[in-house]
């Protein structure tokens, strides 16, 4: 066998051989010659090689946030499913499904960065009091939440996180003026930058900063109340992430 | 900190979504646990969110991973994997698990990316394509390198050798040496013949061959 020969009967018998079991020939040639040695390893070496490849790249999280825009915009998502009461407290969805204008709004990036700054903060520095004085910790199994006439009023708040739900909240309990206010003079500005620049957002990004604030809202006034709760504390952060993502995705948008 | 954030927010969504499905369980009493694939399918026939989020982050660095290598560009990859995604929920109802729910899946995602090859008029299978005019690797005649690309391949060279391939080369050798499809699985997805689809590969690997071998000098030159 000669080299033009290899040529010839290489492609089928790179994949097709059993076992990488060639002809005697074919084997012979190969052994007494460096260059077609060569060719073949190296054939053999990128096609292993290339195998790792498989499933090595992380898309965006916007990516599962646009796929569940879409679906609730479809309808595949059911109500009940939306509204599961014991559900832990449903993210906003942070992304509409327009394409983004391309325009430069940088100063989002260290508003985002602040923000997470200011949550990681907030919930680092909140004194942890002595265990005596903490309530039980709540549990992670889940239950309905306790019918008390706050949770029933027709003007209840927003269901609290699912660690809130396991203990009701006292007559005196009171949400007090939150570290993140209703509407900062950073989200006034962020608003102020969408609605000039991308009006057609301006609505959809309106909801899910009112959505994300009354979460760290509401998870403030429990940590405030049950310092000791490390879920709580993990909530809040996440709550503070979750904002900065918000930040973060219309950055990515609009710039 | 996008990607650190990335990653967190990734890894809390999908934490929370395994927890919120199994909270909906009665026989999942440590939500940690999670569910397994065949559970999320059946929620989300029902229409559950978190279950449809739980498949999403199984699946979703195959899917990506293998839009990414067939367009070579991250954010048409991005769109193909979203669209792949939405098929697949839009007919999880009929899914009945006559064949593994990942295989589904992936000739799906398969099938998305060439529909959008073709839309753009990029050839999915060539029979005649050569070294673009800016190719800078050199070609050399079958059989007389006395080159060898020992031991390993350091993987973002094979990556960005893989992104110089013509779009056909790069279909069969994605399928193939990546994905892990057989000839015939690949004729009849791409529509050519299975000795074809034989000679794309071969092709493909002579040409990743020569890039490799090219980069691995230049390499060597600057360094």
């Amino acid at each position: 066998m000669k080299c033009s020969d290899v040529e010839r009967v290489l492609p089928e018998l790179l994949d097709g051989a059993p076992d990488g079991a060639f002809p005697a020939d074919f084997e012979t040639h190969v052994k007494s010659c460096p260059a077609c040695s060569n060719l073949v390893s190296d054939l053999k070496l990128i096609s292993s090689e290339a195998r790792q490849l498989a499933a090595t790249e992380e898309p965006a999280p916007r990516v599962w946030l646009r796929i569940a825009a879409e679906l609730r915009a479809e309808g595949l998502i059911s109500d009940a499913a939306i509204r599961e009461p014991e559900s832990a407290p449903t993210r906003p969805i942070l992304v509409p499904t327009s394409r983004r204008p391309r325009w430069s709004a940088r100063w989002l990036a260290p508003v985002a960065a602040a923000v997470v700054a200011a949550g990681s903060y907030v919930v680092s520095h909140k004194p942890a009091p002595q265990v005596a004085k903490q309530q039980a910790p709540a549990t992670r199994v889940a239950s309905p939440i306790p019918e008390t006439p706050a949770a029933t009023s027709a003007s209840a708040p927003t269901p609290a996180p699912r660690q809130m739900a396991q203990k009701p909240a006292k007559p005196t309990d009171t949400i007090r003026p939150a570290v993140e206010p209703e509407s900062s003079e950073e989200d006034q500005q962020f608003l102020t930058a969408v609605s000039t620049r991308a009006p057609s957002m301006r609505t959809t990004y309106e909801n899910q900063l009112k959505a994300v604030n009354a979460d760290i809202r509401e998870t403030q006034a429990y940590v405030d109340r049950n310092p000791g709760d490390t879920d709580a504390r993990q909530h809040l952060m996440d709550a503070y992430e979750q904002k900065a993502l918000l930040y973060q995705i219309a950055l990515d948008r609009i710039q | 900190m996008r990607d650190s954030l990335g990653k967190f927010v990734q890894r809390k969504e999908f934490e929370a979504a395994s927890e919120r499905l199994a909270a909906g369980k009665g026989d999942l009493t440590d939500p940690k646990q999670g569910i397994t694939e065949a559970e999320a399918i059946e929620q989300a026939k029902q229409g559950r969110e978190a279950a449809f989020e739980v498949l999403y982050h199984l699946h979703k660095r195959r899917v990506y991973s293998l839009c990414l290598r067939m367009v070579s560009n991250p954010a048409q990859a991005e769109d193909l994997a979203q669209e792949a995604f939405l098929q697949l929920f839009r007919k999880i109802a009929t899914f009945r698990g006559e064949s593994a729910f990942s295989t589904w899946l992936h000739r799906m995602t398969v099938n998305v990316v060439l529909m959008q090859l073709r839309k753009k008029g990029l050839p999915v299978v060539s029979l005649e394509e050569t070294l673009a005019a800016n190719d800078e690797a050199p070609k050399k005649e079958f059989g007389t390198k006395d080159v060898k690309l020992t031991g390993s391949i350091d993987r973002l060279q094979l990556q960005r050798a893989i992104d110089r391939l013509p779009p056909g080369y790069r279909t069969v050798f994605v399928l193939h040496d990546i994905e892990g499809f057989e000839h015939n699985e690949i004729a009849q997805i791409v529509g050519c013949s299975i000795g074809n689809s034989k000679s794309q590969l071969h092709k493909a690997r002579l040409k990743l061959r020569d890039y490799l071998t090219f980069m691995r000098a230049e390499k060597a030159k600057t360094g």
